[in-house]
């Protein structure tokens, strides 16, 4: 039966005082695929260990189902865990490497081979159960590494970029059928990646972890649409991030002044205020058309000039520098029907001020 | 420790020595754990077959001790190694230049008591004379060794073995570790110059023996004298005649100008606490029977003037006054004071 | 450990090669010359076998070239003796005594000194691996006073004990080697699927570090066997190992028997290395 796990402020402090995880707190829900995401060195995969007992956190308590789980060792935590490079048994063949953890739990031996079988069956490793590790693919080991850990049955299934190694094709296939088997076993599953696609893609709620905190924990749209720092903003996707002193116009009653002359109108739920304020704009919710002579709307539009562009098949991607000399990315669907604008084009911007978010510093 | 592993070892060996069903061996005498032990060094090879074999047994049941007999190499510096007050040999047997060693560091008492070992009073002079540590129990003649079927006519001078026929065949040792070696180095002297310590001729002479073919054991002498890899060569009478009765055509070659002996001696460490059981030992290998036997086994000419060897033995060993004075006994006192000094010309002599 | 990685890694280095081919002829003196070189460190290395061989088989008491015959009155004479035998058995005893302890203390310090953050790891490997710059010989007369001092006499354990520091080192080094290699995360998916620590080393962590350990091992038998130095003090009398023993015989007799000796003992250490590799095993998972 899938736990639920909560993180209750948990800090890993270092012998030499790196503080590696940094009060972290979030809870994990039963049955959900939960995502750490961030880049490397932000504490993600310390934070996993501490789940799965490999590390101790140096303060707060980690509890499953509501049990302080802390100090229990790691082999009395009934976690499965699905390792970076796998860390299979070179020593055992692929069933002895799945049987192991039903072996420990002292099982009879008819079970055992059942279980493997079925499991094995599962990851559609049928009829390999005799091979050595070395002798497989790299697919296939990740394969051998998931049935290893969902044979036992895990209260929780832990992965550690497990998908990192495979190539993207194979990776995207691994992805789907992880995300399946997940939800078919209705597995807690938390999965460690540095990859925003696979993170978006895969997962029910996201934490997105930097310098050993975490920033903001989110479904996949909340991430993306409503990132609530700078840096969550940045690091997911490509966005536009503006920054500048909060100031009212004779047109805009909330607007943000971003220097150069360029003003940007606030949000309408965004009140009147002073003080200095980031904004991040996605480049796909900006509109690119020939420019115009005629004046920009004020505050949700501009001139500029396309510097260069990249060709991504079902969309294109612009560098258009402002006459402001802000320099902005758009992005816009290749419709197929238009022509595209090429490098020293002249072009108006233009997008609604509800799509800028406000973030916090 | 010592005692726990004892009677193991004990059953160990008796059970491999009846497995393997050799020989006879005297019955034992099973020493109880409360007997004395008598601490002392001796000879491997046959002597050592034949003192595990009967004479050993016979001193312990007689004395109702047991003997410890370490037959490993190297003697001295295990000696050396030990406390003085509480030496890991009661009685050490070597060769005389080893005991003259000993007895430079205090390690062996320098005389034997004549009261306490009353045999003493049989032996030939050499055994305790000035140039002997304790007492020699028994001595070899060094002289020299020749085959017979080469043709060489026959040898009477030590000096033959200058002669340039014998260039190639030739046989000596590596003087700075074998006592022969060291006792042929002083007969040098006597044969060339002034006298045993007359250096500077020795090793002038020295020089004039090679080619030479030179071996560290004298025992690696015999067999290049067997199979004639060497023709004339420096060697100790028990060396040439412990292969009588095998037809081997070789034989041994009294020098007129005298052999050398080569004593096999006993002392007594001055830190044993056995000193009683050590000078009983002492008697017991001088005793006539004890001597007959060991001489008739290793070719040894015994020190006792009263040991009547059989015939054959009689014929070839120094078994009576006119023979024993044709011993020159070397001055190892001399010797080792100057070894290194010594070494070191010789292993130049040799090298070049 | 023996993963993807190192199948792919060994893809450009044939490559490298292939593309480094010299032109025919070179070529062709290269590998003569190649297989020249090896055919003469072969002679060097098996041409002392092959003498003490020919002496033991050789029925003349000393070396001669032709051999005049072939006999086996040296292998008689040698297993015929109370002294040999009593050696040999002893030897193995000590041989086997030494393999046990060198190689329990070697791998669980060299567990100790890979796991551990110890403080001052280089200066304990530098000191376990020091017997090996010392010449045995010293070694053998330190232990030999420093037993006579604690007036323990020259006991059994003793001689072991010597021998299991000058073998220490082989086992130490052969078992760091394969530690240095060692993925910690096989040890953590072990415990994460239920193991013990204890379950963990002994299902996951010995079975893969057992090549190392049993390469020290077979070095410390074989370094144990062959001891002649560090014996030669601590030797008892009555309990001489057969190094020991040979060397006293040499002094009186040089016959085959010591040829004899030889040829058994190299029978002997090559059946221990074979049986050992047998029945525990190098091959299971390295062979692929």
């Amino acid at each position: 039966m899938s736990a639920s796990i909560e993180i209750a402020g948990v800090s890993k402090v270092y012998d030499g005082g790196v503080r590696a995880v940094d009060a972290v707190a979030m809870d994990i829900r039963q049955g959900e695929f939960f995502s750490l995401l961030g880049p490397s060195g932000c504490g993600k995969t310390t934070t996993l260990r501490m789940i799965a007992g490999f590390e101790t956190p140096s303060s707060g308590a980690i509890r499953v189902d509501g049990a302080d789980i802390t100090h229990v060792p790691a082999h009395k935590r009934d976690m499965g865990m699905v390792f970076q490079n796998y860390a299979l048994f070179p020593h055992r063949t692929v069933a002895e490497n799945v049987a192991f953890g039903l072996r420990m739990r002292g099982l009879d031996k008819a079970t055992i081979t059942a279980k493997v079988k079925a499991a094995l069956a599962m990851v559609e490793l049928s009829g390999l159960e005799d091979r050595r590790p070395a002798q497989l693919s790299g697919g296939q080991q990740q394969r051998v590494a998931l049935a290893r850990a969902i044979v036992i049955a895990p209260r929780v299934l832990l992965c550690d970029e497990p998908l990192g190694a495979l190539d993207k094709k194979l990776r995207q296939q691994m992805q789907f059928e992880l995300k399946q088997l997940q939800k078919k076993l209705g597995l807690t599953l938390v999965f460690v990646t540095h990859d925003q696609e696979e993170a978006l893609a895969m997962s029910d709620r996201i934490a997105v972890m930097n310098g050993g905190r975490v920033e903001q924990v989110g479904t996949p749209t909340e991430i993306y649409n409503q990132p609530t720092t700078r840096f969550v903003a940045d690091f997911i996707g490509d966005t536009n991030i503006f920054r500048g002193e909060r100031t009212t116009t004779s047109t805009v009653a909330s607007a943000l002044d971003v220097g150069k002359g360029l003003i940007l109108a606030l949000p309408p739920t965004e009140g009147q205020g002073t003080g200095v304020l980031s904004v991040a704009l996605r480049p796909e919710k900006i509109r690119l058309i020939t420019r115009t002579d005629a004046a920009t709307a004020a505050g949700s539009s501009a001139h500029g000039i396309v510097e260069n562009t990249n060709f991504l098949g079902g969309a294109v991607l612009y560098r258009v520098t402002l006459e402001s000399a802000h320099r902005v990315l758009v992005q816009q669907p290749n419709a197929g029907t238009s022509r595209l604008f090429v490098p020293g084009d002249g072009v108006t911007l233009e997008w609604t001020p509800a799509d800028l978010v406000v973030l916090k510093d | 420790m010592m005692k726990a592993l004892g009677p193991l070892s004990r059953r160990r060996f008796l059970t491999a020595g009846a497995s393997l069903g050799i020989g006879t061996i005297a019955a034992p005498y099973v020493a109880r754990a409360d007997d004395p032990t008598l601490r002392i060094t001796g000879w491997g090879g046959k002597w050592g077959e034949i003192m595990k074999a009967e004479i050993g047994p016979a001193f312990e049941s007689e004395f109702k001790c047991k003997l410890q007999i370490d037959s490993a190499f190297p003697y001295l510096p295990k000696l050396q190694a030990s406390s003085r007050s509480a030496p890991i040999y009661d009685v050490m047997h070597t060769n005389s230049n080893e005991q003259w060693a000993a007895a430079e560091m205090g390690l062996v008492e320098p005389k034997i008591d004549p009261k306490q070992v009353p045999n003493l009073a049989d032996v030939y002079p050499y055994a305790v004379s000035d140039k002997i540590v304790g007492v020699s129990i028994f001595t070899s003649a060094i002289g020299l060794g020749m085959r017979t079927d080469k043709g060489y006519g026959s040898v009477n001078s030590w000096k033959e073995l200058w002669d340039a026929k014998y260039n190639g065949v030739r046989g000596g040792y590596v003087i700075p570790v074998n006592s022969l070696g060291q006792a042929f180095l002083m007969m040098c002297g006597t044969l060339f110059g002034k006298g045993q310590t007359d250096l500077d001729a020795a090793y002038a002479a020295l020089e004039k023996l090679k080619p030479i073919k030179i071996v560290d054991f004298t025992g690696a002498m015999e067999k290049m004298l067997l199979s004639g890899e060497v023709g004339l060569c420096v060697i100790h009478d028990s060396g040439i005649y412990r292969y009588d009765g095998q037809n081997q055509p070789t034989d041994f070659v009294s020098p007129s100008e005298g052999v050398l002996s080569l004593e096999q001696v006993l002392t007594i460490t001055p830190g044993s606490k056995m000193k009683e059981l050590a000078n009983a030992y002492v008697n017991y290998m001088l005793r006539p029977e004890v001597q007959k036997r060991l001489a008739e086994t290793v070719w040894y000419s015994p020190a006792n003037k009263k040991v009547k060897l059989d015939a054959k033995y009689d014929a070839k060993l120094l078994t009576t006054p006119e023979k024993v004075s044709k011993l020159i006994q070397v001055d190892w006192k001399w010797y080792n004071e100057r070894k290194d000094e010594i070494d070191q010309r010789v292993n130049r002599i040799f090298r070049a | 450990m023996q993963t993807a990685a190192s199948n792919s890694a060994s893809l450009p280095v044939a490559q490298q090669a292939a593309s480094v081919r010299t032109p025919g002829p070179i070529r062709h003196y290269g590998r003569y010359l190649y297989l020249a070189i090896n055919i003469a460190i072969l002679v060097f290395l098996l041409a002392p076998i092959a003498i003490v061989v020919v002496f033991a088989l050789n029925p003349t008491p000393f070396i001669q070239f032709p051999p005049v015959g072939v006999s086996l009155r040296w292998f008689e004479k040698f297993f015929a003796s109370r002294d040999f035998m009593h050696a040999l058995g002893f030897s193995l005893e000590v041989a086997v005594l030494t393999t046990l302890s060198a190689t329990l203390l070697g791998a669980s310090a060299a567990l100790a000194l890979a796991r551990g953050n110890l403080p001052g790891t280089r200066l304990i490997v530098a000191t376990m691996l020091s017997p090996l710059m010392l010449p045995a010989i010293l070694t053998g007369l330190a232990l030999f006073q420093t037993y006579v001092l604690l007036d323990v006499g020259r006991p059994t354990w003793g001689l072991v004990a010597g021998h299991t520091l000058v073998t220490l080192p082989y086992v130490v080094r052969t078992t760091l080697a394969v530690l240095h290699n060692f993925d910690m995360r096989l040890e953590e998916a072990a415990q994460n699927l239920g193991a013990s620590p204890v379950r963990t080393f002994f299902e996951v962590t010995l079975p893969l570090i057992k090549p190392g350990v049993l390469a020290g091992a077979i070095f410390a038998f074989i370094v144990s066997f062959d001891q002649f130095p560090v014996s030669l003090f601590l030797v008892s009398p009555g309990n001489e190992t057969l190094p020991v023993t040979l060397f006293n015989y040499l002094k009186f007799d040089l016959d085959g028997t010591i040829g004899a000796a030889s040829v058994v003992s190299i029978v002997l250490a090559f059946v221990v290395v074979i049986g050992l590799d047998r029945t525990v095993g190098l091959r299971s998972y390295v062979k692929l």
